[in-house]
Order: structure tokens, then sequence, then C-alpha cells
């Protein structure tokens, strides 16, 4: 009996019976035999013991006795091995949770066997860390977003999961509901264009930045100041605040030449002094911001970091007691230069002066460890002029997983410019380098204009997985395009406030239309016949509009349309905006990116499908288009109209994006894809379709009046133009 | 009928930022219409107000928007006991009787609307009826004059340039700093410190235009928020009474306005 036999192996202690009492001691032992007899090793059985005991008393026996199944489905599915950490994870976590928390924790393991056995192990790992911030409900939310985040890659999800990646990082603060850098950035962002009047680059720094930091078009915040959990904004906006000093009062870099680590600091600390009180002269409320960081107290070790956040604190506050002669000295030479402060030069000697004074008192200065006080104080590298490019470390440090972003020398000193990625030769290896998946195959009919004949499937087209760009394409995109974008919201509130329509002269309707009114008297009185419409009808104008937009990538989509941009760019760039203005109409929007290998391969990219929102997935896939191969229009268009048919929308539309005429490189003969593409448009139009081009830079209107009709098409010779272009000529398009 | 009703009893006030008052005279001398553009509150409906006081002419304003129709502007046919009877509208009775005609921010209106002032505004200065068949020809005392704002043009409105090219503009702006306080101080009532501090805040929203806010605050908002300190608010609770809820409903930009106008104080 192999109850009995086990009941030698691991005895029956009283805790074991005050847990499982009466006979639930009987299933207890069963389910530890069947674990036991199962082959998993003991450590399983071991830790089932332990746990189911420990869940027992915390949420009763028959929650104990359930880890048994959990252990064996663990087990079989993937190692003995998780299954016993398992086991000891819920042993740990059952305290902590009622049962229906420790339900949905089981649940959340277990549902992840089949669909991401990856993910269970590194989540055991990280349980306790996990639920120390998160509800099981949260978990759940953090867990999904986990799996969304790193779908198809593996060991992106064991990363993810172990909380390793900064993705997973965020994604975690943001389920525990951490006012995070993400929260503040719009807030912080306004705060500093009102202030300075300049808009600033706002990054959030290297997860283990502890202090601010700017370049000549860059700030980085920390992501958090650990100490001062609960003041986020606060002290986010005193950071922001002397940045903004800096900038607006700062002169050129200082030239580091000779200077000793001391003088450096020093200098630096004279100049954070000299900035605040030249903002403080503008905006005497600044000192209410950032005095509350100014915690030291007037006594204290002759060391240098206290030192120096005594000094900082004296220069900032008149009142602060002076009691180190050091201290008493610099403040002392900093009040006998207040009516020159204008000038930065003088930060550099009133610190050379300190500092030499310093040096001779022997005071110790470690500049590798030397933290700037008081907290919310950048750290001074933008102060300086470093040999090497200083923005490289921080920024590559602080780069997201984004492909294409590479190091250029003095790419930090403008801001970038296009989806991530500069064009150039460099784009093509890197499209190369991740080769986007296949996602499905479909047959298109092409029209052959000498045959005359139609021929079924003669087109295989790819649909290909977006490439995923830049993460701050839109970001980027709302800086660059800001005024574009706040045009057309003001167009589109306009226009919705003017949805309500006046319809005059009705026979039927709500009251008189005064004016047909007054006509009919008039006709009465001069004897003729009055018209009957004398009713004025309000109506709603419901917009229904679904738009497929293609855009063609094709490899002269890479040639410069614009310095730094290429034709792609501009695309993508009129793409997102149209996109933006769309999702505030609510009108649908689908957008492929098109190329042509021959018949063989239509290179078809959704970069969003109707059913998705707008997102920062819709801005990353755009970031990823890469340009090449050929232009088979006829073909994509038939694509684009079979996604449309299926929207249950008044008003379709299919609209193309393209710089040249239709080409491919197993097409020899002229006109061949003109036709196609043509009766494409007319097969379109005949289903109620509309279709309209805009045609990109200079070339002959032929082509495109022979496809799309000669009202079909719209030219656009400025290409730079175009971002705010396509949404004009979409919004007049519909209404 | 005259237009006594719409003479202007006592001066507006208004500060001179440039030369646009000699500008505006000699355009009136010519009698050329007129074009003020730049953002709301500003001071454009003041000016038109102070020189029609100063040329002494009666002043009809118009504020045009989108469901104005033509006949809004130039009168309509009404039905009275006696049969129908021709009302003149506010456009063709400053053309009859010699009056200015102010038709502030005509973007708003339809841009069909805005065709019938183009017989007005070159050398045949004569507004057809289309109703009664008439020819009114202007009055030698008759000038046009409109106002828009261009922070709010759009692809869709935006004056034609058919009608564009028949004005002389003036550029209005916020007044410099030192003659805003002027401004703000001598309408609230508030002392010149207190007004320049208003003024301070005021660049601080200004900065904001286009990045979150349409338009940052006027000085008319600064004026409002002054007479609400000269009553005992603080300047805080005015500031946000009076700028920043008014300005913006989002929640972020309004905690940063409030944050800027702490730190201004």
């Amino acid at each position: 009996m192999p109850a009995a036999e086990h009941r030698i192996a691991a005895p029956v202690t009283p805790e074991l019976r005050a847990a499982f009492p009466g006979p639930l001691l009987d299933r207890f032992l069963a389910a530890e035999a069947r674990l036991s007899g199962a082959g998993y090793g003991p450590a399983v059985p071991r830790g089932f013991r332990r746990a189911a005991m420990r869940v027992a008393e915390a949420l009763g026996p028959e929650a104990g006795l359930e880890l048994a199944r959990d252990a064996s489905r663990m087990a079989i599915r993937l190692r003995p091995r998780t299954a016993a950490l398992y086991l000891d994870t819920a042993a740990a976590v059952a305290p902590r949770l009622d049962m229906a928390g420790f339900e949905l924790w089981r649940g959340l393991h277990l549902d992840l066997l089949r669909p991401a056995p990856e993910a269970v192990q590194p989540l055991l790992e990280t349980a306790l860390r996990l639920l120390d911030r998160l509800t099981p409900g949260a978990l759940a939310e953090f867990i999904r977003t986990g799996l969304l985040l790193t779908e198809g890659d593996a060991r992106g999800r064991v990363a993810f999961f172990r909380l390793e990646t900064p993705a997973a990082r965020q994604a975690l603060a943001r389920q525990a509901g951490d006012i995070g850098f993400h929260a503040l950035e719009a807030e912080l962002k306004a705060f500093h264009t009102a202030l300075w009047g300049q808009v600033p680059l706002l990054r959030e720094a290297a997860e283990e930045a502890r202090q601010s930091s700017f370049s000549d078009n860059q700030i980085r915040l920390p992501a958090s100041y650990p100490d001062y959990r609960g003041q986020e904004r606060r002290i986010a906006r005193a950071a922001l605040a002397h940045v903004g000093a800096h900038q607006t009062h700062g002169g050129e870099r200082f030239a580091l030449a000779q200077l000793k680590p001391m003088h450096v600091a020093v200098i630096s600390l004279i100049e954070d002094a000299r900035v605040e009180t030249l903002a403080l002269r503008e905006l005497p409320g600044l000192r209410r911001l950032w005095s509350p960081f100014h915690r030291c107290a007037p006594e204290g070790a002759a060391t240098a970091p206290s030192l120096f956040e005594r000094l900082a604190r004296a220069l900032f506050d008149p009142e602060f007691p002076r009691r180190h002669g050091w201290i008493a000295k610099g403040a002392a030479l900093f009040d006998a230069h207040r009516d020159r402060l204008e000038d930065p030069a003088i930060s550099r000697r009133m610190g050379n002066l300190l500092a030499n004074d310093l040096g001779q008192t022997r005071v110790q200065f470690n500049f590798r460890d030397h933290l700037v006080r008081p907290v919310y104080r950048d750290d001074n590298l933008g102060l300086w002029e470093l040999p090497d490019d200083p923005d490289a470390t921080p920024e590559t440090a602080n780069s997201a997983p984004s492909e294409g972003r590479r190091r250029v020398s003095g790419a930090a000193k403008q801001p970038r410019i296009g989806g991530g990625d500069l064009t150039g030769p460099e784009s093509a290896p890197a499209a190369q380098a991740q080769r986007p998946r296949r996602l499905a195959v479909l047959h298109l009919p092409e029209f052959d204009h000498v045959a005359g004949i139609e021929r079924p499937d003669w087109v295989q087209a790819h649909l290909y997985d977006p490439v995923l760009g830049d993460p701050l394409y839109l970001d980027a995109l709302r800086q660059r395009h800001a005024a574009t974008l706040a045009r057309l919201k003001a167009t589109i509130a306009a226009a919705q406030l003017g949805r309500l329509r006046r319809l005059k002269r009705q026979a039927e309707g709500e009251r008189l239309d005064l004016d047909a009114a007054i006509d009919a008297a008039i006709a009465l009185r001069a004897r003729r016949m009055p018209d009957h419409r004398v009713y004025e009808g309000r109506t709603h104008a419901e917009r229904s509009v679904a738009v497929h937009l293609l855009l063609d990538m094709s490899q002269s989509t890479g040639d410069a349309a614009a310095p730094g941009h290429s034709v792609l760019d501009l695309e993508r760039d009129a793409a997102a905006i149209l996109a933006d203005a769309m999702a505030r109409l609510d009108d649908r929007l689908a957008i492929t990116g098109f190329s042509s290998d021959g018949r063989e391969d239509l290179r078809l990219v959704p970069v969003k499908r109707f059913d998705m929102p707008f997102d920062l997935m819709t801005g990353m896939a755009l970031a990823g288009l890469r340009h090449g191969y050929s232009t088979r229009l006829g073909a994509a268009l038939r694509y684009a109209g079979r996604s449309l048919s299926a929207e249950p929308c008044h008003h379709r539309l299919v609209l193309v994006l393209s710089d040249g005429e239709p080409s491919d490189i197993d097409v020899r003969e002229p006109g061949y894809l003109d036709a196609d593409a043509r009766r494409a448009v007319q097969q379109l139009r005949t289903r109620g379709i509309a279709v309209h081009c805009l045609a990109l830079g200079g070339g002959h209107d032929r082509h495109h009046e022979d496809i799309f009709g000669s009202r079909g098409f719209t030219r656009i010779h400025e290409l730079k133009t175009l971002p705010s272009m396509l949404s004009a000529v979409y919004l007049k398009m519909t209404g | 009928m005259t237009l006594d009703a719409y003479r202007l009893t006592a001066e507006p006030a208004y500060h001179p930022g440039g030369a646009e008052i000699a500008l505006y005279e000699a355009a009136y001398q010519a009698r050329l219409p007129v074009m003020l553009k730049g953002p709301t509150g500003c001071g454009k409906t003041r000016f038109v107000e102070h020189m029609a006081w100063r040329l002494q002419r009666p002043l009809v304003t118009v504020s045009c928007h989108e469901d104005m129709t033509a006949s809004d502007l130039v009168g309509r046919y009404l039905l009275g006991p006696e049969g129908t009877h021709w009302q003149d509208g506010p456009l063709t009775l400053a053309v009859r009787h010699g009056g200015i005609c102010y038709l502030d921010e005509i973007v708003e209106a339809r841009q069909d609307t805005t065709v019938i002032i183009h017989a007005l505004t070159d050398d045949r200065r004569i507004l057809p009826l289309e109703k009664t068949g008439e020819l009114v020809t202007s009055h030698p005392d008759f000038q046009l004059v409109i106002s828009y704002n261009p922070g709010y043009q759009s692809v869709l409105k935006n004056l034609k340039e058919s009608t564009k090219q028949r004005f002389c503009a003036l550029d209005f702006d916020y007044p410099a700093p030192a003659v805003e306080a002027r401004i703000v101080a001598s309408q609230s009532g508030l002392s010149e410190a207190e007004a320049a501090r208003l003024v301070r805040i005021a660049e601080r929203t200004r900065n904001l235009r286009g990045q979150g806010l349409d338009e940052g605050a006027s000085t008319r908002m600064l004026v409002h928020a002054g007479r609400l300190m000269r009553t005992g608010l603080e300047l805080e609770a005015a500031c946000a009474f009076a700028l920043i809820t008014p300005l913006t409903d989002d929640g972020a930009m309004r905690s940063a306005l409030t944050a800027a106008v702490d730190a201004c104080r």
C-alpha cells in the first residue's frame, strides 16, 4: 500500500494533523504519495508538504490541497525544479493574499504553461518583489503587458519577467502606480516651456542615474529620486527649473584645460549659485521651490561633501550661518560680485580661488563618488567642454532598444530627425539585419492589357510583420510638427462643433425658414407661385469614413527630399499626422506600406489595421518602415480595396502616397503596370471605393492622370509640405 | 436713419505700442480698408474703438460666426403687417451713412459671405444688394475694418487670397512688458509693480502658445485678474480664476501653469 510506505518516509506530525484535520489528512497523504510516485524527484513532494501546510494555515486546507495538482502540471509541462520553486513561492505568497487573490495568482501562472512556458520560471523568481508592489490584479496586467511586448522573443521574455529590462521596470512602476517620469513628462515639459520659453527635449535618464543631467539639446531626469518618494513632482520641477536656469543664464561651456577635479567641482558649485541667483531675480517664486531641498546644518565635519553642501546653501540662503571660515569666505566673495553675476567667467575666477584655499587645507576630495548636492541640482557635466563626447555615454546607456539608433558623433548636438534613423547607406543593412517576419500569404489578380484578360491569383502578396522602430518617434513627431498638429486639431474641433447643420428650404422641418417664408410671401403678393419649401431643419452630419492609406516604400523613396529627410521620412510623418487627425475624428484608418520584388513577392507591411488603435505601436511600426524594391501599384490597390470591402462605412477611400510610376523587376513592357493599376482603380470605384493619389515630387503627370484620372490625384511639388498637405487633402475630401 | 446710436461718447483708453495710430489715420484719409491681425485679447477691438472716437466716426461692429449669412450683413426683407419691407443690415447701414464697419474675426464667417465685401474694398466702393436690386454707393466717410487671428488659421479657415489683398494690414501683438504693465495697472487699478508681476505670469503662459495652449493669456485676462485682486483676492487665486482655468482643461497643463505662476510671485 503506497500510502503506508510513504508514512514511514514522511511522518505525520502534529502540525500536519492540525493543518489537515480528520478526513483531509488522508487526502493530503494521498496527494503527497501521488507526487512521490510520479518520479519528479524528492524536492517536489517535500515542497508540497511545506507549502500545503503554510497555505492551509493561511487560507484553509482546501487551498493547500489544490497545490498538488498545480505542482504536477508544472512538473510535466516544465521541469520538476520549477514545480518545486512554484511550491516554495506559493508558500511564501499565500500569507500575503486573501483567497481570491491567491487563486488569481495561481491561475496566472498555470495559464502561462501553454502559451508562454518560458515566462513561468522567471516570474516565480521575482514573485515576491512583484507582489511587494502589485496587487494580483495589477500583476495580471503586468504579465499581459510583458507578453505583448516580448511577443516572439523568448529570451527577451525571460529577461522581462526577471525585471532585467528597462521596459519591465517601467511596466512595473506603471502598474504599481508610481508617479514616474512618464506620468509627469507632459506637465514638466509645459512647466519648463512656460518658465523659459524653450521647448525642452526631456528624457528619462539611465536607470542608475541619481541626478539630472543636461547637454546642449537634451535634459535627462532620473526615473525617480529614491529618498523622495511621494515628492516626485516637486523634485522634478526643482531639478528642471535648475537646468532651465543654466540654459538661460549660463554661458559657453567652461574649458577643462588642466583643472583639478576639486576645482571643477567648486567652479560648478559657484556657477550653480550664479545662475540660480540670476533666475531668482526674474522668478522669485523659485526660492520656495528650491529651498526645501537645502537641508544641511550650519555645522558639520570639514569634509569636502559637507563643505560643498553648506557653501551651496550659504550662497542660496543669505540667512544661513557661515560658521566655517572657507564658507564665510566663499559667501563673502560671492556677495561682493552680486552686481556682476551676468558674466559666467566670474564663476571660474571665484571657484579657482576657493578651490585653491580648500586644497591647502588638505581636505580629501573623491571626484568619482562626488554627488552634487542638494539633490535637485544636475551633475554639472553640461557645464564643461569634456574631451570625449560626454553625451554619448548617458545617451547610449539610456537608449531604448531601437534598431537603427547609432552613435553618430555630433548627433547629440542637434535634435534627431527622421524616424529613429538617418537615411543613408547604413539603413539598408539595418533593415536586412532584422529581417521582418512574414505573416501570411494571399493571392491577387492582375490585368494583362495586351491580352485583355485578368489573370486570377497572379500576384503573390506577403504580409510582413512590421519592424518596430524608434519608440520615441511619435514624441519627436509631435515636437517637429507641433504647429501642424495644433492647426489640425483646431480645424477638427471647429468641424465637430459645426456638425449640427442647418438645412434650409425644406419641405418639412422643425421651424419656418425665415428667408424662404419671406420669399413665399413676396411671391404670393406678386401673384406668382410660391415655393412650398419654407421649413428649416437641423441635422447631425454623421461621419462614416474608412480610409486605407498606402505608403509607397520602393527604393526611390529613400532619395533625399528635404535636407536630412528622405521621401519615405516625409510619407511617414504625413501618415502619422493623418492618423492623429483621424483618431480625433473617430474615422477608421488602416496604413499599409507596400513595395514589390516581382510578382511572387508583393511586400505589404500592415503598419496599422482598421481595428488597431493609433498608439505607440503605430508610431514604432511607422518608424520601422524601410525603403527598398519596386512599386507594383495595382496589386497594392487591390489589397487595400479588399480590406476596405469589409468596412461598414458610407465613405471608403484608398489614399496612395507614391513618388513615381509603377514598375517592377519582372515587367519589361512599358504601360503594363499602368494599365493594371488603372484597371484596379476603376474596379474599386465601381465598388464605391474612392481612390486618390498624392503624387510626390516633380515628374510627369501623364502616368498619374492615366491611372487615377485627372482629378484623382494631387501633385505635391514641395515635398516638405507633404505632412500637412496629406491631412488637408483628406479633410477636404471628406468634408 | 442715422448712426447716432453707434457714436462713441467717451474716449476708449488705448496705449499705442508703435505707429499704429498714424498708420490708421493715413489709411482712413485714403479711405483704404484695414485688416488687424493679432491674437485674441491684445487690443484690436479697443484700437478700432479708439480710432473711431478719434476720427469722430460712428462704429458698427459685427462679430462674425460660422452661421452668418450674407443677409446678416447686408440686410433682408422682413414680413410686416403691410407686406414685406427691407431692413438694412449693419454693413449696409455703415455704407449708407458713413460709419466705420468693423467685422470682428472675419474668418469665422463662411467664405461665400465674405466675398460680398469685395466690391466695397476696391475703388468701386459699392455694395450691390442682390435682393432689392439696389447698388449702394459708399458714403465718403465709410471705411471697412476687419480683424482676424492668425492663430486660428487652418487649412479650412483662411482668408481667400482675393480678400486678403484688398486690405492694408496692421500686426498686433501683446504690448511690450512695460507698456502692458501700464495698461493693466491703469485698467485694473493695481499698482504697477503688481501689474508687472501679472505681465510676467502672462509671458509664461504665452511661452506655451502652440505647445499645449492655443493662446497665451491675453491683456484682457490680465486686466480681469487685476480687477479681482483689487477686490482683495490673492494673486494665486486670481490667476487660477481668471487665467489658468479659462485657458486650459488639461490637468497637466494646469498643474504646470500653477507652478509657473508660483515661480513668478
